[in-house]
């Protein structure tokens, strides 16, 4: 995760007319999520979350208006949202397919579901399918090794997947199912 | 070796107690119904520094994973100022194969945050930070739940403690993290909560006297606290009724029931609730119905993969918190253990473990960041095939500079993965000779005269 180098001095950054921060967000932050930390800068992640729920990523534009609001530096912003797996710089696709690889799931054949979405999808780990439909990722232990293998479609967890239950839900997902959750 | 009764699973039907099928989420109206809040309303009653001094008496050690006594760290406070000081919650639980905290969150929300209340009023801490990992979004809407409910019933909040009972007033906080492990070390764990990326701090200063935003600051396990509230309520003479003592003299003891979550080959996978010294025999054949397809044991990760392994003779292992000691594993952790039947392949289970600690590292210390990257990319040749002894040598000379052990690292991570690599190359040596080349060894012949 953390420490690889990102390109940011290159980076160039897309630009939109309307903010990302818009002022009714900004209130709402205000009341809701300022007065629970010492200091603005430790309101960051419970912000950041919401962006990346909202957009499925924290656009650059995003970071120097969250920095702005928050009063700290762009970096501070960008150095959180490298950080952490959850924020991501590029868009997901609207289902995030998160299969475990840690060791419970490994010893309970997690390569056969991992094998058979990359072939389904024609994904690899980290890629989003060109229709913006599906990402795929691997993940670290979710906490749920007694009913491995495991996998997050989004935000709700599936248990002791099978290849059968993994492809109903892939074919709900494409269905447009919302019963799956959101980013 | 059984419990008489439920603790922690009082009110989560679990085996041999209870059918897991009707569990449900408990909400403030049943808790309190089931006798929910009445540890705190006698902590009230209590000076806080009797509330400290009972945890401190029965010896509650903590369910994080370093086993370290609850009561001793909060006496490590620094005094009362009149400035804010913190209590933080750790639902970080991204050890792989631990999942207990999760059934807490799940099934008895109430349970933890009459513990948080108990620890705030003990330590005077007003402010608590319940910091759970961001990919149990299920449980961060449960316990948000359960905040809200205990707030609405005067638990927390303006008015003081349990109805204002108590002029002391408490506010708990819901924080999610976003997917690093790391932040499950204490000191990153604050740093996350600032909103900054969970680097490790360097201590001392420790946080109980400088943590979250430079304050005084406990961090304590989410089973620790759900266990300190019954240790308040029935006193620390039934905590130390149950578990063992240390078998070396001096030695500190493992008092009280412990979750137990068994993963891997068995029958029947789970959360468990067990005395502190339970076999681990026991506990895969008594509680969990023995290893799944009738299949021999092989091997056990000890409890989260930081812990390293029990090998195939290990078996009869107590799980207590002198493992470490007399079986060459680093220590208890969560007593979390995913068990191995006889037709793992201990390589893959390196691999898999160096491949988790390298994408954990967060990176500040060199021996750790480097080496976890060297750990994986020898271990991918010998799974592969390609290694030679000389790559076993090195991976063991690379696991074991690395760790606050032998001092070179910040935080404990690089212990977990010198322990891990290391214990499973020492105790499945064979399985990895088979894979690797012979060193070339020169031969001279000298060929007539
Ligand atoms: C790399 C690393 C990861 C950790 N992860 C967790 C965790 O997920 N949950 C936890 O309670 N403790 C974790 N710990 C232990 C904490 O640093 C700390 O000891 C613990 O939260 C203290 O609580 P306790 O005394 O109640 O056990 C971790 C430690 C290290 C070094
Ligand atoms: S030991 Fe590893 S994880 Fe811990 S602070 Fe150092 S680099 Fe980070
Ligand atoms: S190893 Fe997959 S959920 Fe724990």
């Amino acid at each position: 995760m953390a420490w690889t180098a990102k390109p940011s001095a290159t980076q160039r950054i897309e630009r939109r007319a309307e903010p990302y921060v818009t002022a009714a967000l900004q209130a709402k932050w205000t009341q809701d999520i300022l007065p629970k930390y010492a200091t603005k800068h430790g309101a960051l992640m419970p912000i950041l979350h919401e962006i990346q729920h909202e957009h499925r990523f924290i656009p650059y534009q995003a970071m120097l208006e969250v920095a702005k609001f928050l009063e700290i530096t762009p970096a501070a912003v960008l150095d959180t949202v490298t950080f952490y797996d959850e924020f991501t710089t590029e868009q997901l696709g609207q289902c995030v397919i998160g299969i475990c690889q840690s060791i419970a799931c490994e010893v309970c054949d997690h390569k056969k579901l991992l094998d058979h979405v990359r072939q389904r999808l024609d994904l690899e780990p980290r890629e989003t399918t060109d229709d913006g439909k599906f990402t795929l990722l691997t993940m670290e232990c979710l906490g749920s090794c007694d009913t491995a293998p495991v996998a997050l479609f989004n935000d709700v967890l599936h248990e002791k997947l099978t290849i059968e239950k993994i492809d109903q839900l892939i074919d709900e997902a494409k269905a447009g199912n919302a019963a799956h959750g959101h980013a | 070796m059984k419990l008489s009764e439920p603790v922690l699973t009082k009110r989560i039907p679990t085996a041999p107690f209870g059918d897991p099928k009707q569990r449900h989420t408990v909400g403030f109206d049943e808790y309190v119904k089931t006798g929910g809040y009445q540890a705190l309303e006698k902590a009230l009653s209590m000076e806080p520094t009797a509330v400290v001094n009972t945890v401190k008496d029965a010896i509650v050690r903590g369910r994080g994973g370093a086993g370290f006594p609850a009561g001793l760290k909060w006496s490590f406070l620094a005094p009362i100022d009149g400035g804010r000081r913190y209590l933080a919650i750790n639902c970080d639980e991204a050890e792989p194969g631990t999942f207990k905290d999760r059934l807490l969150c799940d099934f008895d929300p109430h349970q933890v945050l009459e513990g948080i209340a108990i620890a705030c009023y003990a330590c005077q801490l007003d402010t608590a930070y319940f910091f759970i990992r961001g990919e149990y979004h299920h449980q961060a809407r449960v316990m948000q739940k359960a905040i809200e409910e205990a707030y609405a019933g005067g638990i927390f909040g303006k008015q003081g403690l349990l109805k204002g009972k108590s002029k002391f007033a408490v506010d708990c906080i819901l924080h999610r993290s976003a997917g690093a492990y790391i932040c499950g070390e204490e000191t990153g764990l604050l740093e996350a909560i600032e909103g900054k990326r969970g680097w490790p701090r360097i201590k001392p200063p420790f946080p109980a006297v400088k943590g979250l935003f430079g304050r005084p600051t406990i961090v304590n396990n989410v089973e620790t606290l759900a266990a300190a509230a019954h240790v308040v309520e029935r006193g620390a003479d039934w905590w130390k009724g149950i578990g063992t003592q240390s078998r070396h003299p001096g030695g500190m003891p493992s008092f009280g029931p412990k979750l137990m979550g068994v993963s891997g080959h068995v029958n029947r996978p789970g959360v468990y609730e067990a005395p502190l010294g339970v076999k681990l025999s026991e506990l895969v054949n008594d509680y969990c119905g023995g290893m799944r397809n009738g299949k021999k044991f092989k091997g056990a990760i000890a409890g989260g993969v930081s812990m390293g392994v029990l090998g195939a003779d290990q078996f009869d292992a107590p799980m207590d918190y002198d493992i470490g000691r007399d079986y060459q594993v680093l220590g208890l952790g969560t007593a979390c253990p995913t068990v191995f039947d006889e037709d793992t392949d201990m390589v893959a289970v390196a691999r898999n473990i160096a491949r988790f600690f390298k994408n954990e590292s967060c990176g500040q210390c060199t021996p750790c960041r480097e080496g976890s990257g060297w750990m994986l990319k020898s271990l991918l040749r010998i799974e592969r095939g390609d290694g030679t002894s000389a790559d076993l040598d090195l991976l063991l000379e690379v696991a074991g500079s690395m760790g606050l052990t032998p001092g070179t690292t910040i935080c404990g991570l690089a212990d977990g993965n010198n322990w891990a690599v290391r214990t499973i190359v020492n105790k499945f040596r064979g399985e990895f000779e088979a894979r690797v080349k012979p060193k070339f060894v020169p031969v001279y012949v000298t060929a007539g005269r």
